[in-house]
């Protein structure tokens, strides 16, 4: 009899369980499994989305193969690895350096808070600021740095070599406060005593960055790494916004600076190809999943994997 | 812990923090000038610092001027944010409080699973999501089988529904959670509360901190989102957002004589994040650094 009430229990209990869970599984039924599952099927129509889903035609595997045929898709892919790898890791890179820096001066707070206030604003001012005040050709801020130094004026974002940096620069700017912040917080978990030890073994800074701080760091740098990537990968803001949506800032090639987002955009809302714009999406999933298990890998061997 | 920065000359120090300070703070004294600016200033040869005299103008003008409908964006974007965010505050806590505290079987598959959503890219749910929502029957002028009409896409519905549950939001409120002693919860089911009692008059009062925490994130997060908005309110412009509005305003006006009133546009749309986050600033740090720890 007492594993019978038991059993109920345990049976109330999942119901229980189920029930608090509810809105979650509805929304991720109707809001992720069926759409995700809808892309698979769609990836293999051709389909404009104005006629009912229905009476779209199967083509096989026709949309993937016009996206390896497609220039414009291929330089997306690139300049996406670039822009992720370049805008995670050298973001993390100044993180780390400005986290130092500050951790114990003066007026942290207010410093944070500087460093910080560009991660709440919204990208479509920071893209204004940047396009119109910092990189405009004639009388922008760089510009007017460069001819104090006698160096030719520089269209940050007209000259298809160095327009994707240019963005990625902004990206950087805008999203570096909160990488600073977690670098912070891992630096304030660090025991005092191993730099003590390290110091009685006759370590200078740069051994103690080195062998104590960088090692401890490791589970902030790997999660920073994954999350950044996974958000870098889909960037779309700042590119669209600077060029690639078209606007006054002359960008001379859309190839040079099209993320895989933009273009998924605007194969789906502007050219209405719908299928060939969901297969984009899977390439895009296939890429993320290969970086997160790289980055997870790498990371992860050896070294330390908690302090506490 | 301060050896690191102790041991460098402090001068050399202090120099680099001023750096990247201006670095992170002129950019935006610069936005402030440039909407009090005349349009001659705003185009002159090398850039306008400060203005001979402060264009107020500016800012009365986009205020009362009947075709520049900064009032609707507001509004349309303190009615997704706020419906998001109490949306997203009710299915976090309550999902987050079953993983962290209930025991039964499938718990850390869904649990594994949410954190697995992460991963996903927008664009292999939106497109469906967007027919899903355009077919959604008996709203927006559809019939039983969504023929016919907008769907969701013509109210706020349309730029709220896809985002009322939040992954990350169900992670922060389970690590919140299962800080809290078990014994608080078995007190409660000895005097024969039922769980959602237990939810609401335990588990709520705790977990203050953290809902304010998620709620700022999910506040300024909805409020400055772009991707979807601009999607949804393409084809019903009464419905844009902040974000999306200041866009269009870009692609209307940038270079038109008037430009300099689309800086003061700009900085009155920055203002409500800035607000937000100078006011809790102690709560958002927080969050990040819960997310990082973990």
């Amino acid at each position: 009899m007492s594993s019978q009430s038991s059993r109920r229990r345990a049976m109330q209990r999942t119901i229980t369980g189920y029930a608090f869970l509810s809105p979650a599984i509805v929304f991720y039924m109707i809001f992720l499994i069926i759409p995700v599952a809808m892309s698979v099927y769609i990836s293999f129509r051709k389909w404009n989305m104005l006629v009912p889903l229905s009476s779209s035609t199967f083509i096989g595997l026709k949309n993937y193969q016009d996206l390896f045929r497609d220039e414009l898709f291929l330089c997306a892919v690139k300049n996406t690895l670039v822009w992720a790898i370049g805008t995670v890791f050298i973001g993390m890179l100044i993180a780390l350096i400005v986290a130092i820096l500050i951790l114990n001066a003066r007026w942290a707070p207010f410093w944070r808070f500087l460093i910080f206030a560009p991660v709440v604003t919204p990208l479509v001012a920071v893209a204004r600021i940047w396009e119109s005040g910092i990189y405009k050709t004639s009388g922008g801020m760089l510009n007017s740095i460069l001819a104090m130094m006698h160096l030719r004026p520089e269209h940050w974002l007209a000259d298809s070599r160095i327009a994707l940096f240019s963005i990625m620069a902004v990206a950087i700017w805008a999203s570096v406060g909160s990488t600073v912040i977690v670098f912070t917080a891992g630096l304030k978990g660090i025991p005092d005593e191993y730099y003590q030890a390290a110091k009685i073994d006759g370590a200078n800074s740069w051994h103690e960055f080195r062998h104590v701080t960088l090692p401890l760091l490791r589970p902030t740098i790997l999660f920073l790494s994954v999350t950044g990537l996974i958000g870098a990968w889909q960037a779309f803001d700042l590119v669209f916004q600077m060029g690639a949506g078209g606007t006054q800032s002359g960008v001379s090639s859309v190839k040079s600076i099209i993320l895989l987002n933009v273009y998924l955009y605007q194969m789906a809302f502007q050219n209405l190809r719908m299928g060939r714009a969901t297969a984009g999406a899977f390439v895009l999933f296939l890429i993320i999943l290969c970086f997160t298990f790289v980055v997870l890998r790498v990371l992860r061997e050896g070294g330390v994997e908690s302090y506490e | 812990m301060s050896r690191l920065a102790n041991r460098r000359p402090l001068i050399g120090k202090y120099v680099l923090i001023i750096v990247v300070a201006s670095a992170m703070f002129l950019p935006f004294f610069w936005l402030v000038s440039a909407s009090l600016q005349t349009y001659e200033e705003l185009i002159s040869i090398p850039l306008t610092w400060l203005p001979s005299s402060p264009q107020w103008s500016n800012y009365r003008e986009v205020l009362t001027n009947p075709n520049v409908k900064l009032g609707l964006y507001f509004s349309n974007s303190l009615i997704v944010s706020a419906a998001v965010t109490a949306s997203v505050l009710l299915t976090s806590s309550l999902a987050g409080y079953a993983l962290a505290k209930l025991r039964f079987p499938g718990r850390d598959a869904f649990f594994t699973f949410t954190l697995s959503t992460m991963m996903f890219p927008t664009f292999i749910f939106l497109i469906p999501v967007y027919y899903i929502l355009k077919r959604f029957p008996f709203l927006g002028g559809n019939d039983l089988f969504g023929r016919g009409g907008s769907g969701a896409l013509s109210s706020h519905a349309g730029l709220v529904l896809p985002f009322v549950v939040s992954a990350w939001g169900i992670f922060l409120m389970r690590q919140f959670m299962m800080n809290i002693p078990d014994d608080f919860l078995d007190a409660a089911r000895i005097d024969g509360a039922s769980e959602f009692r237990i939810f609401t008059t335990v588990i709520a009062p705790l977990v203050k901190p953290a809902f304010v925490t998620l709620g700022i994130f999910q506040f300024i997060g909805s409020w400055n989102s772009f991707l979807w908005p601009l999607i949804v309110t393409t084809s019903a412009p009464r419905l844009m957002t902040l974000p999306v509005g200041l866009r269009m305003m870009v692609t209307a006006y940038s270079t038109s004589t008037v430009q300099n009133r689309l800086f003061a546009a700009t900085v009155l749309g920055i203002i409500p994040t800035i607000v937000i986050f100078l006011a809790l600033q102690r709560h958002y740090v927080k969050g990040i650094t819960l997310s990082g720890i973990k």
